[in-house]
């Protein structure tokens, strides 16, 4: 079963073309570098494989879903349950401590008490914060809030992770560390990844490469990840 | 090459690049909020603007034309109490043989009309019709339009076949009267005059003239004579008007006249005074009912910069990462900020100029309900047209605009220091005013607020004491209320965490647990907007109580008789002996109270005289609520003179008007000579804000040799019906108004109400710009929080679930808001009732919280913050995700 497929998805801003027919499948477990320069409709692409925004035409199917059929409520549904996003700016909720954002998406999705908490302490231990548990994020440093940012995607169990520049507020020692955890996560999870990047770096933990530009996938390369 | 930057450019230049790429087209993109902020501001202003229109013509009513009916008088001379008699003309005469000084002698009766005896108050003006006739600048000698007896037959216009001379049924009234009426030349209106129902016959209605006062909606002029007989006041006069022919001896003989007359005055016992003088110490007895009433709306106007500072503190946040790219490009910070206060300019003109023209609506409708109040608490005044100078407009421009640029100033500020936009991406929490985080201020501000709570008044004029340190209380409170409140968040956090709380309220909880500027500001303006408001529901409130209180322990006669007009304070009908013996005498009647009330005037302050008496049960005297009670009870006290001294009680805003207390001795003007009064207990009384003072009607009878009464209570025989038994005096004596007990005690509380109705609509209004303010505070919160919006969508939050946690939020800013406003509402509701009150009106009242309204106003503001809150949330969860590539 694939993780992913888009199939011939287009986008359009007003007269402004976006995507024009992009195709391109992910199996379980598997990531995939999604690379281009600026305005080639990489985050677009992600925005609607995430449901956050929707394609004109063509189809997106996630688990055997298609998503042209949900209605909003469905979409955050399946973002809830399935799907989750890291972003480059972390995006923690500010007033809630690290142990509270990564069990925030366990309370939405209604779990309960004891098997909540015992996730979330695992979570904190996989990404290494148990020391840093409490802490509220403007006390945590970029590295450790992007830990948090991956917990709280992890916390649901997701088929698939939409990472936007997971790296790219980050510094060089970081930014490898941080890669280094994605692909244990996602191989010891077996959750499928794409990850929307300007760095070659991003690569090495990837099966394979599309480069993106104008809107169309140009080629897919495969790589050492 | 030589090149030009933004920064090098004129600081104008600047400006004007600004405000036309950036300032116009925000407001091109977005007209509905920049209508809807210069609506609240125009509101502000509106509101403001028509309390201070209303109040100057609710007061200039006064008089005006009543007091100078000989068109500009140079003085008048009037008795210190009761009639000035018709014979003193002659002395007067004698006084001024060889002094060009014109003499009017007029007579001036209250009246009603017959279908409404408790209705408006007529004024009957007698005045020598001849004399006037033969004078310049007076009523009649109007050439601008058709008078009322057009027809030139050499008698002039009061004369002829139409004419007023002599006769006790014929009159003028003005263009105003005619439209309030609805009547015209021809017409005949039945009226009451003291105890009986009398026809007058409309014989013209007189033309505006600009050059002259406004001739009052409630008056009708009559010959001298006719009034006379009309009022069965043969020989009395209410006063003598003097007039000094212009001309290049004026300055000598009016000095002369004075001279002559102020002499003539002071051998005699009677008054002189300019009109000037008399309208300016009349009107000074409202000046603090007009003041506070000033104060209240300047609060709608309070609550109204509150909301534009959120607003322009939104639009901030809004534009942040538009003003770091402007700084980016090299715009100073000083050119940021001054392009926000130019838009607050703009901003104060335009909110002003559209609350100008509102204000001038909202005055028309306002005016009435104020001379209403006037009129039953002070003195008689009618409804002017208002009017709007150049003065008050620019007065009012430049508090709109100066209410505008405070508002602007902060956010201004804000805008200027907002760093480039590299550092922007974390969508920093800031905003607000950092001296809201400093709660030992608060601590500070509230402390010396007491202090100042415990300041004696300021004097100011004769008859007006402005309570300065109980508006510092206030003030100070109000700020320090503001700084508190930030201690209500943690608490209020942990509510909203109890029980189980779902994901969204534990959201919400997390925003309140660690509050921002706007959070603190929100909630301290949403304080301020329900503490002054329910500080006024506290001050209405113990008003009520103590009044139902006072009418409990007053009324207790099962009812009351008296002359059509009873319920203005200026009523001067009486009730002849005929009349009032023959109800007394009458089947079922068990014994009555009688009082007979005059005007008086004591060092320049004219209040009410009462002759009181009371039937021969002990258990019926005139237990009144006593201040300070007299040594000795009884229905009999008040007969007891002590050698040539009369024993008086004075009620307490008649202590304090004249500062005197239990004890002090007092000088009574009477047309029996003066007479000693001692003050032998102080009372309170809630009726008037004038002042009474109570003796035995054994001496007053004796001082005027009058038997007539303005009112008495009835008390009937056990097992008779009062009902039943009113409605038969009624019908007996039509021209009287005759009330049971329960219908009295329910008129005074309707009149109470009437005179809070202005309070109960500007309270309204700071609610509602208050909760406004909370709604697009809320929409700047969420706003600065986008980004955390779009993280709650991209983990899973629905739109709903989004608008929920808006609403948990909104709603625990309410409940700080609520309580925070609540709490300083005590306070207030105290300076108002023990410091401003007693030092302003000189009425003490007890203390009451009314709670079922707090209850309902809590309740109201909660759920609406709640909804507001959801919609609000609702609203910018729509917002997408950051499209960044």
């Amino acid at each position: 079963m694939k993780a992913l497929q888009v199939s011939k998805v287009t986008k359009s801003y007003g007269e402004v073309p976006v995507l024009k027919g992009v195709s391109f499948g992910l199996a379980a477990g598997e990531r995939v570098a999604l690379m281009g320069p600026s305005g080639s409709g990489k985050s677009t692409l992600l925005n609607c494989i995430g449901g956050i925004d929707r394609s004109d035409e063509g189809t997106i199917t996630i688990e055997e879903q298609s998503l042209e059929g949900l209605d909003e409520n469905e979409l955050c549904r399946l973002r809830r349950e399935s799907v989750s996003t890291i972003f480059q700016f972390f995006h923690l909720l500010p007033t809630l401590s690290a142990r509270e954002n990564i069990e925030f998406p366990l309370q939405l999705a209604g779990l309960e008490g004891a098997e909540r908490e015992e996730r979330v302490a695992q979570l904190i231990d996989e990404v290494g914060l148990s020391h840093r548990a409490d802490a509220m994020p403007d006390e945590l440093s970029g590295g450790e809030m992007q830990r948090v940012a991956i917990a709280r995607a992890l916390s649901i169990r997701p088929h698939l992770i939409l990472a936007d520049e997971p790296t790219g507020n980050l510094d060089t020692v970081t930014g490898e560390s941080i890669l280094d955890l994605l692909a244990e996560l996602s191989d010891a999870h077996g959750i499928a990844m794409v990850l929307v990047t300007h760095s070659e770096s991003v690569t090495r933990i990837c099966q394979r490469t599309l480069r993106m530009q104008d809107g169309v996938i140009l080629e897919e390369i495969a790589t050492a990840g | 090459m030589k090149s030009s930057s933004p920064s090098t450019l004129p600081p104008v230049a600047v400006g004007r690049i600004l405000w036309s790429r950036v300032i116009w087209r925000h407001w091109k993109r977005e007209p509905w909020l920049t209508a809807v902020l210069v609506g609240i501001l125009s509101l502000g202003v509106a509101v403001f603007l028509s309390v201070r229109l209303a109040n100057k013509a609710a007061v200039s009513g006064f008089g005006l034309f009543t007091e100078s009916i000989a068109g500009e008088s140079d003085f008048i001379l009037r008795p210190g109490a009761g009639r000035l008699p018709v014979e003193e003309l002659w002395r007067i005469r004698e006084e001024l043989t060889r002094s060009p000084a014109e003499i009017f002698p007029v007579l001036e009766v209250s009246g009603a009309l017959a279908d409404e005896p408790n209705g408006p108050l007529l004024r009957f003006v007698g005045a020598d019709l001849v004399a006037l006739q033969n004078t310049a600048n007076s009523i009649r000698n109007d050439s601008s339009g058709p008078g009322p007896d057009s027809e030139s037959d050499g008698q002039g216009r009061f004369g002829g076949e139409d004419s007023l001379l002599g006769r006790a049924d014929r009159v003028l009234v003005g263009e105003a009267f005619a439209k309030r009426f609805q009547v015209e030349k021809g017409s005949v209106l039945s009226v009451l005059i003291h105890d009986r129902k009398a026809e007058v016959e409309i014989r013209g209605v007189l033309p505006a003239n600009p050059n002259l006062p406004e001739v009052p909606d409630h008056l009708l002029l009559m010959d001298l004579p006719g009034l006379q007989a009309l009022a069965r006041e043969p020989d009395a006069l209410s006063r003598v008007e003097f007039r000094i022919p212009e001309g290049v001896h004026f300055a000598e003989n009016r000095r002369l006249v004075g001279e002559r007359m102020w002499d003539f005055a002071s051998e005699n016992g009677y008054l002189l005074h300019t009109p000037e003088d008399r309208k300016s110490s009349v009107t000074q007895m409202s000046a603090a009912f007009r003041l506070n009433l000033t104060i209240l709306s300047g609060l709608a106007l309070l609550v109204g910069v509150y909301l534009i500072l959120q607003a322009m503190e939104a639009a901030v946040i809004k534009r942040r990462s538009e003003i770091a790219v402007l700084r980016s490009l090299g715009v100073t910070p000083a050119q940021i900020r001054a392009a926000w206060m130019w838009e607050g300019v703009v901003f104060g003109i335009l909110g002003s100029i559209l609350g100008i023209l509102l204000g001038r609506i909202l005055a028309m409708g306002m005016v009435g309900a104020i001379a209403r109040t006037v009129n039953t608490l002070y003195y008689e005044t009618t409804t002017t047209s208002i009017s709007l100078s150049g003065g008050e407009v620019l007065f009012c421009l430049a508090f709109g605009l100066g209410a505008s640029l405070f508002a602007t100033w902060l956010p201004a500020r804000e805008a200027s220091q907002t760093p480039p936009a590299q550092s922007l991406k974390q969508g920093t929490r800031g905003g607000g005013i950092a001296v809201l985080k400093r709660w030992p201020l608060g601590l500070v501000l509230i402390a010396a607020g007491i202090g100042f709570a415990f300041l004696p008044p300021f004097q100011s004029g004769i008859e007006n004491q402005v309570p300065l340190g109980g508006y510092l209380a206030a003030i100070l409170a109000v700020f320090g209320a503001s700084i508190l409140i930030g201690l209500l968040f943690r608490p209020v956090s942990r509510g909203l965490r109890s029980g189980r709380p779902g994901p969204m309220r534990q959201y919400a909880a997390s925003q309140l647990q660690r509050p921002g500027g706007r959070h603190r500001l929100t909630a301290a303006g949403l304080a301020v907007a329900i503490g002054m408001s329910a500080a006024m529901a506290i001050l209405v409130a113990s008003f009520e109580n103590t009044l139902t209180g006072w009418i409990g322990q007053l009324l207790k006669a099962d009812a009351y008789v008296a002359a059509a007009g009873a319920n203005s304070v200026a009523n001067e009908n009486t009730l002849s002996p005929a009349v009032w013996k023959e109800i007394e005498a009458s089947e079922g009647v068990a014994g009555v109270d009688r009082l007979r009330r005059y005007s008086v005037t004591v060092q320049g302050r004219e209040f009410f005289l009462g002759g009181a008496d009371y039937n021969n049960d002990p258990e019926r005297y005139l237990q009144l609520i006593w201040i300070d009670p007299p040594a000795k009870k009884g229905p009999r006290v008040l007969e007891e003179k002590m050698e040539q001294v009369h024993p008086g009680w004075i009620s307490e805003s008649l202590a304090r008007r004249l500062s005197i207390e239990k004890g002090s001795p007092v000088v009574l003007p009477t047309p029996a000579g003066p007479k000693k009064i001692e003050v032998t207990g102080v009372f309170a009384e809630y009726g008037n804000e004038t002042g009474t003072m109570i003796v035995s009607r054994r001496f007053t009878r004796e001082w005027y040799g009058d038997e007539r009464l303005t009112n008495m209570a009835v008390y009937f025989d056990e097992g008779v019906d009062a009902e039943e038994k009113v409605a038969r005096l009624s019908e007996q004596f039509p021209a009287i108004n005759v009330r049971t007990n329960a219908r009295l005690r329910e008129e005074s509380i309707r009149i109470f109400h009437q005179t809070f109705a202005v309070t109960y609509a500007l309270e309204a209004i700071a609610v509602l710009i208050a909760v406004t303010g909370l709604g697009l505070a809320l929409a700047g919160l969420l706003l600065e929080r986008k980004n955390e919006l779009a993280t709650l969508k991209s983990i899973g939050a629905t739109r709903k679930e989004v608008a929920l946690a808006a609403m948990w939020e909104s709603s625990g800013i309410a409940v700080i808001g609520y309580l925070g406003g609540i709490l300083l509402s005590f306070f207030l509701g105290w300076v108002l009732i023990f410091v401003i009150n007693p030092q302003s009106f000189g009425w003490t009242l007890s203390y009451r919280i009314p709670w079922g309204a707090f209850a309902m106003l809590g309740i109201l503001t909660v759920l609406t913050a709640g909804l507001v809150g959801y919609v609000v949330g609702y609203q910018k969860a729509q917002l997408d995700s950051d499209r960044e590539e």
